[in-house]
């Protein structure tokens, strides 16, 4: 792969609190456009790793490039859906989807365009002037991917989002996020503890270890979308995925 | 919701108990009318208050008076209390150096500074606004406060995700956050300032339903007493239930 594709750098990064190791040297890339799933067991940091992305907190050592630069907010376009619903209740679905271009002080036209595409593609125009109330934890939600999407963004963290939601909901949201990832050309690094899902969704995997996390192994996922959970090769793959994480 | 029974049902209950207000008043002012006005009587003198003004203001007049005091009072407080309270729930430093102060000043009852403010400034208009402001200003800094350091974290953090900066964090998320508890604050401050104006115009003025109370000691008119009584009541409810529908206006957004 080209370096010109490399959208973000992972560069040795570690943290540490006190004396308590969290991150264990990690080094990897993302290609632009790329969609990839981090896999890993529950409290192997992996909020640390997210906060250390979003340049929340700052590493111990090691770096984060975003083309080629040092990732900085003020500079890149970082999203981020968190594992609860995080729409805000005094504001309706398409002031929500508005929030960032606003922020980020977009015109009054391309913020129109861009909320109209995203209410589009998640199918919400008859959800525009709803409050978060008023809405189911899963529409809230699509809501909140939806204000993430609409920025555009240099990288889209997502932190296990449909955590919350039934199996279901979930083959439905998944389609969803396939959808506006492929509609915006977004790079998105998602985070689950579901292996299905992150076969289901991912072009690669890179499984995390336990505590202090390190990158494992990694896993391309090259098969055809739409996916099947039924289909031979991605059994095959969620197979050797769990193989590799079998002793968590 | 409450059903249609429900809201009848409701309805005869406080009809009921207004009633039995008005028998127990009956009862006992038949006994002195001359002390306790019978509640004829007090209608009487209400009616009468509508065709004579007292000091040249009519009734209207001085409702206005009380209530003007009020409103100017209640928008001081409301810029003063929100604006310091957004500041002290967001700057810990600014809290810490400021809420000795406020928590000392805040128990002395605006009644406390009437000597004070009257050696100071004198018996006019301005005086009153300032104790019904004293009166009313801690309940809204206070929650204001309090909402501004409990607003939930996760849409601070959504705000540093996105970037936003201080001006933008406050102006889109904390003060939205805070806006249930604020109205809150300000519903208190309100019937506190109404009590205080009341209080303040007892004290020195001519004009305003606190003063009809005084004037009507002074001239041993105990139904004008009665009247301004019921009337401060009758405006402090009706002040609440406006408000009350402003706060479901600018808090649609809330579940309950």
């Amino acid at each position: 792969m080209a370096s010109k594709d490399i959208k973000v750098q992972v560069n040795h990064l570690t943290k540490k609190f006190g004396d308590l190791l969290v991150l264990d040297d990690i080094s990897f890339n993302i290609n632009k456009g790329e969609f990839v799933c981090i896999v890993g067991p529950t409290g192997c940091g992996k909020t640390t790793f997210l906060n250390l992305l979003t340049r929340l907190i700052e590493p111990t050592s090691g770096e984060i490039l975003i083309d080629g630069k040092p990732a900085d907010p003020h500079v890149h376009n970082i999203s981020f859906v968190f594992q609860e619903p995080s729409a805000f209740p005094w504001l309706t679905a398409q002031q929500n989807i508005e929030y960032g271009l606003k922020i980020k002080k977009k015109s009054s036209e391309e913020i129109k365009s861009q909320v109209d595409k995203i209410i589009g593609l998640l199918g919400l125009e008859k959800f525009r002037n709803a409050y978060p109330h008023e809405m189911s934890v899963s529409m809230e939600q699509r809501v909140v991917i939806g204000r993430a999407f609409a920025l555009n963004p240099d990288l889209l963290l997502m932190d296990e989002p449909y955590g919350q939601m039934d199996i279901k909901m979930r083959y439905y949201l998944e389609d969803e996020v396939i959808r506006l990832w492929k509609a915006t050309g977004s790079t998105v690094l998602f985070i689950t503890h579901n292996l299905e899902e992150a076969v289901y969704l991912a072009e690669r995997v890179l499984i995390l270890s336990n505590k202090p996390a390190k990158i494992k192994a990694e896993k391309k996922v090259d098969l055809p979308r739409p996916r099947s959970v039924s289909d031979d090769k991605f059994v095959e793959i969620r197979k050797d995925i769990t193989d590799m994480i079998k002793w968590w | 919701m409450r059903t249609k029974n429900q809201k009848i049902r409701d309805f005869v209950l406080s009809a009921i108990s207004v009633i039995v207000l008005i028998a127990l008043w009956c009862a006992v002012s038949t006994s002195k009318p001359d002390f306790f006005p019978t509640p004829m009587a007090t209608i009487e003198r209400l009616v009468k208050l509508f065709e004579k003004p007292i000091m040249k203001v009519s009734i209207w007049g001085h409702i206005f008076a009380s209530l003007k005091r009020v409103l100017f009072a209640i928008g001081a407080s409301i810029i003063i209390g929100v604006g310091l309270g957004l500041i002290m729930g967001w700057n810990k430093k600014v809290r810490a150096a400021i809420y000795p102060i406020i928590m000392t000043l805040r128990p002395i009852p605006p009644i406390a500074w009437i000597p004070l403010i009257i050696l100071l400034f004198g018996v006019g208009e301005f005086p009153k606004v300032l104790l019904v402001f004293i009166g009313s200003v801690f309940p809204i800094l206070l929650n204001t406060i309090s909402a501004v350091s409990m607003v939930d974290d996760m849409y601070l953090k959504v705000g540093k995700v996105y970037k936003a900066n201080t001006w933008q964090t406050l102006h889109h998320i904390v003060f939205p956050a805070s806006m249930p508890t604020i109205l809150a604050g300000i519903k208190i401050a309100i019937s506190s300032g109404w009590m205080v104006v009341v209080a303040a115009e007892m004290l020195a003025s001519k004009s305003g339903l606190g003063f009809l109370i005084t004037r009507g000691r002074d001239s041993y008119d105990v139904a004008l007493i009665m009247v301004a009584m019921i009337l401060i009541g009758i405006v402090g409810a009706a002040l609440s239930i406006v408000f009350s529908f402003i706060e479901r206006r600018l808090c649609g957004w809330m579940s309950s």
